[in-house]
């Protein structure tokens, strides 16, 4: 299209992001927006306010919303060029670019104070929990980071005042950009990052120089810019963004103490024993820089949710709680603090009962962890005996081991397209060969997958210079570039290749259509085997190699790619919109997409036989094995192994464990004979229940030799006996039902025995806990008499089970037997009361058993 | 003589049957025929028919909250007594019947 060279060239786009465009993701799009000669400017048609895209604080200001319509305007010698290049940034990347340091956000509610709690009478502060854990320490009161309202402080000339601004900002750089060499979580990198970005900011610069030209000394010029661009952000009407002023301040006060030095000085914060620091607000770096050996909580009175002081503390895992009104004054320095960052209390007495409900909640967290993490660490495997691996999907090899720490049984798809992503020439060989080894090593004993480069399509990389197309999901992408880049893939294959030789590594290849592509994957693979060997280097010649499924094409040669090949991994999200003739992206036909499309399950139902069929190994790495719901389908379809996000890897175990082999493959008949995709959905979710039902009694359910010493201390326990067990996610919750019950006359039953006992969804599973006190303790009971064992009944409100509820009718008669009750007392051992109340209660078999459904008959 | 009962507690899942357990215990050891019906979580177990009720000599209500189909008992005399009652001293709740 010819233009006119005064005629700037312009596009509009949406803003896509959640949070807006806040700091993080404006620093990387005014970072991008500097590579290009043009003037660039983005207006906010909401406001109208117009900024200078190549300047991160501009652009924060512009205070862009989520929905935001803004117009981009380019003029100057390479604005053709720009307009492409930016246009593609904010379609492909900006999208993605305010990922990872957030994450979900855990804020919780205020919590329920704990009975225990509320009756030791303890003084309690209420916030907002942000970062969860407990912390205990000693106060350490610390006064917020400001900036002076002046600097009293004649300019000498604009060039020496200049001169020192240049000097700080130079040393400021320096100082950041060396924090940045630590290795630290991506979370810290990122808030640095967005530091560094503000002292490099041009629109930052500008206002200081102005000010200096203006008369101003450079301290003077600093305090007045920072409450300039202060202002502006708190003006915002984004919480995230007011929320990046501390960050401003930060930056403005950093510099001041790098031209005044210590008279300047905030003062390092220096602790020596465990503390928790109060104040009323904290700056990013301020959190940084404290010795995290001390620092076991954060109580601010002041702090975004969004603020990088909560975002690190999340991922530092620093209990924090914010919103703890005038937490600084009404705190005394070196007081003993407990931070509940679970609930959102603060308990500024650490009075001994405080001290002793938090032991015990600390043993009973670390008995749920164990408990949690055994399980994670077990292959996955349905209760009918039928494993199936669950692997993670990563993009770098840092990710590694956190997949294998969630429990994921290997790496099912290592993803290398980020690792040519975002930069201007391809790895070398070595830098990729150091990823691959390092990827393999932290996955020992499991092995990894890795996808070699698959790009095009929605994946553009500026340095391949891959033609524009119009339909580029049927163009040139995954391994059909690869033949033209040879030396890109060569190179990749080699680092591959050599990597073997230091782990368990598969090979696969995106985007296969054919036997051919198939055929030549395998000879290139084969040349650089050969070439390796004349070379003296090591390699592993059993690599397995494979494809992905993708491509519908593959599923009718199975047998011809199969006898060439080792394995495959399904990837839905191509497959089902290539298989449905559907594109994801376009609203209108969006709906049709779904993976549970009868066609497509029977589809995929054709592909698992086929490559079983033929003796090979098949698994899933697309979106649709993340899916919890979609389990019984992929458990039905007998898949050698599902690849999912880290995250969800230990849900998935869970759930595949609570589910039968058998019962799913009755179920996805039924799917696959459905007429569409709602009557699928509808099926799914009615059989949720196919869950097992736990049984009622269960011997880690019964605690003898308790060391409880009141009522609200028995009830806890034996609450946090089913939230161990897993049949509760809100001990809190239960905990007030069960004493809202207590309030109505005591469950005191006499002879020694009380019976606690509520209806809640609040817990999972009907559930009976006993306990066999050490201490007898008063309960109120009817006969005055002190009480030695307690017996909690909790039921689920809505979806009674009959033959439960038969048992604990049956308990409660039971009750009422002398002998009944002298055979509890005479009992010391847990296995021993489970044995007994089975017997006693004839429990019928099916009810002990997991096969039972809930199903209220 | 031939007696029925109703038991009902707040959360339906155990003084409900502990109730109905003693007053059936209590009704045997003092020769009284006795049919306790319990309205618990589960709904009505145990229900009493029209032709039991007209037939006893005397309802029993160990009862905390208000119960279903109190109607069928118009015609009758009723002992109303708190579950907790039925529990610890049945026996006295038998007493009152003869008074």
């Amino acid at each position: 299209m010819p233009h006119d060279i005064c005629n700037p060239v312009e596009f509009n786009f949406i803003c896509p992001l959640p949070n807006g465009l806040h700091a993080r993701p404006a620093s990387q799009l005014a970072e991008f927006a500097n590579g290009f000669i043009s003037d660039l400017s983005l207006t906010n048609s909401r406001n109208g306010i117009t900024a200078n895209l190549k300047s991160t604080l501009a652009v924060i200001s512009a205070d862009v919303r989520e929905g935001d319509e803004c117009s981009v305007l380019i003029r100057g010698s390479d604005e053709e060029s720009a307009k492409k290049a930016i246009r593609e940034y904010i379609a492909r990347n900006l999208p993605n670019s305010d990922e990872s340091l957030v994450g979900r956000a855990s804020e919780s509610a205020k919590g329920i104070l704990p009975r225990a709690l509320m009756s030791s009478k303890a003084q309690c502060r209420f916030g907002l929990a942000v970062s969860p854990g407990i912390g205990k320490g000693k106060a350490v009161v610390v006064s917020r980071m400001r900036l002076p309202q002046n600097i009293d402080e004649g300019a000498e000339n604009p060039q020496k005042e200049e001169r020192r601004i240049e000097r700080a900002l130079a040393a400021l750089r320096d100082r950041i950009k060396s924090m940045l060499s630590r290795s630290m979580s991506p979370a810290e990198a990122g808030v640095l990052k967005a530091h560094l970005a503000i002292v490099e900011d041009v629109a930052f610069k500008d206002r200081i120089e102005e000010l200096i030209t203006g008369g101003r000394s450079a301290g003077q010029a600093l305090v007045e810019s920072g409450q300039f661009f202060t202002s502006l952000l708190q003006g915002s009407e984004s919480e995230y963004i007011r929320d990046r002023a501390v960050d401003i301040q930060e930056i403005c006060v950093r510099l001041l103490e790098e031209i005044y030095g210590d008279e300047f000085s905030t003062s390092a914060v220096e602790l020596t024993e465990p503390s928790i620091l109060v104040s009323e607000t904290l700056a990013p770096q301020q959190l940084l820089g404290l010795d995290r050996q001390w620092l076991q909580g954060l109580v601010l009175e002041y702090a975004g949710t969004t603020s990088h002081a909560v975002i690190l503390a999340r991922s530092l895992g620093i209990p924090t709680v914010v919103g703890v009104k005038d937490a600084p004054v009404v705190i005394p320095q070196g007081q003993e603090l407990v931070v509940d960052a679970n609930r959102g209390f603060i308990f500024p007495n650490g009075t001994a009962a405080v001290l002793r409900f938090y032991e015990r909640e600390r043993r009973l967290l670390e008995r749920r962890q164990l408990i949690l993490t055994r399980n994670m660490r077990a292959p996955a495997c349905t209760k009918d005996g039928r494993s199936l691996e669950v692997a993670a999907n990563v993009s770098s090899r840092k990710e590694v081991a956190s997949a294998l720490a969630n429990g994921a049984e290997g790496i099912g798809l290592f993803r290398t397209e980020m690792l040519f992503m975002g930069r201007d020439h391809a790895p070398s060989e070595e830098e990729q060969f150091a990823i691959y080894r390092d990827a393999a090593c932290a996955a020992a004993p499991y092995s990894v997958i890795i996808r070699t480069i698959d790009i095009g399509g929605d994946k553009p990389i500026p340095h391949l210079n891959l033609p524009d197309e119009s339909n580029p999901y049927l163009g040139y992408r995954g391994m059909r570039i690869y033949a033209e880049h040879r030396e890109l893939f060569r190179t990749q294959l080699r680092a591959i290749l050599r990597a073997s030789a230091f782990g368990r590594i598969q090979i696969m290849a995106p985007m296969v259509s054919t036997l051919e592509e198939v055929l030549w994957l395998k000879s290139q693979i084969a040349t650089l085997r050969d070439e390796l060997r004349n070379q003296d280097i090591s390699f592993d010649p059993a690599t397995r190699i494979g494809i992905m499924i993708e491509v519908p094409s593959v599923a009718f040669i199975l047998d011809q790619v199969c006898s060439e090949i080792d394995f495959f991994s399904i990837g839905t999200n191509d497959l089902s919109q290539y298989f449905l003739a559907v594109d994801r992206d376009n609203a209108k036909v969006a709906e049709l997409s779904s993976v549970r499309h009868p066609s497509f399950l029977r589809f995929l139902k054709h592909i698992a036989d086929g490559v079983h069929r033929n003796g090979k190994w098949v698994g899933m790495c697309g979106e649709m094995a993340s899916d919890v719901r979609n389990l019984p389908i992929l458990i039905a379809l007998g898949l050698d192994e599902i690849s999912a996000a880290s995250s969800q890897v230990p849900i998935l175990k869970e759930t595949i464990s609570r589910l039968s082999a058998q019962a799913s493959e009755q179920l996805l008949s039924r799917l696959m004979a459905c007429t569409k995709v709602e009557d699928v959905d509808a099926i799914l979710e009615s059989t949720h229940g196919d869950e097992a039902v736990q049984p009622l009694l269960d011997a880690n359910l019964i605690a003898v030799e308790s060391e409880s010493r009141s009522k609200e201390e028995a009830i806890r326990e034996l609450i946090d006996l089913l939230y161990v067990a897993g049949r509760t996610e809100n001990p809190d919750r239960l905990e007030e039902v069960v004493w809202l019950r207590e309030a109505v006359y005591s469950t005191g039953l006499g002879y020694g025995f009380a019976i606690p006992h509520c209806r809640s969804d609040a817990v999972k599973q009907n559930s009976v806990a006993l306990l066999k006190l050490s201490n007898a303790i008063d309960w109120g009971s009817q006969d005055d008499k002190p009480v030695r064992t307690v017996i909690l009944l909790a039921v689920r409100e809505s979806d009674p089970n009959n033959g439960h509820m038969q048992v604990l009718a049956k308990l409660a008669r039971k009750l009422m037997n002398e002998q009944f009750r002298d055979g509890l007392i005479r009992l010391e051992n847990a296995l021993d009361i489970s044995e007994f109340l089975s017997r006693a209660l004839e429990i019928p078999q099916q009810l002990k058993s997991t096969s039972t459904v809930g199903s209220g008959t | 003589m031939k007696i029925v009962a109703v038991t009902a507690c707040p959360t339906g899942i155990a003084h409900t049957y502990m109730a109905a357990e003693q007053l059936e215990k209590t009704a045997k050891s003092l020769g009284h025929q006795i049919k306790v019906e319990t309205q618990g979580a589960m709904g009505i177990e145990n229900e009493l028919s029209e032709n039991e009720i007209r037939q006893a000599q005397v309802a029993i209500f160990a009862i905390d909250i208000e119960i279903e189909k109190r109607e069928r008992f118009k015609q009758l005399k009723i002992i109303q007594v708190p579950v907790q009652e039925a529990i610890k001293n049945p026996v006295s709740v038998f007493t009152r019947i003869q008074g």
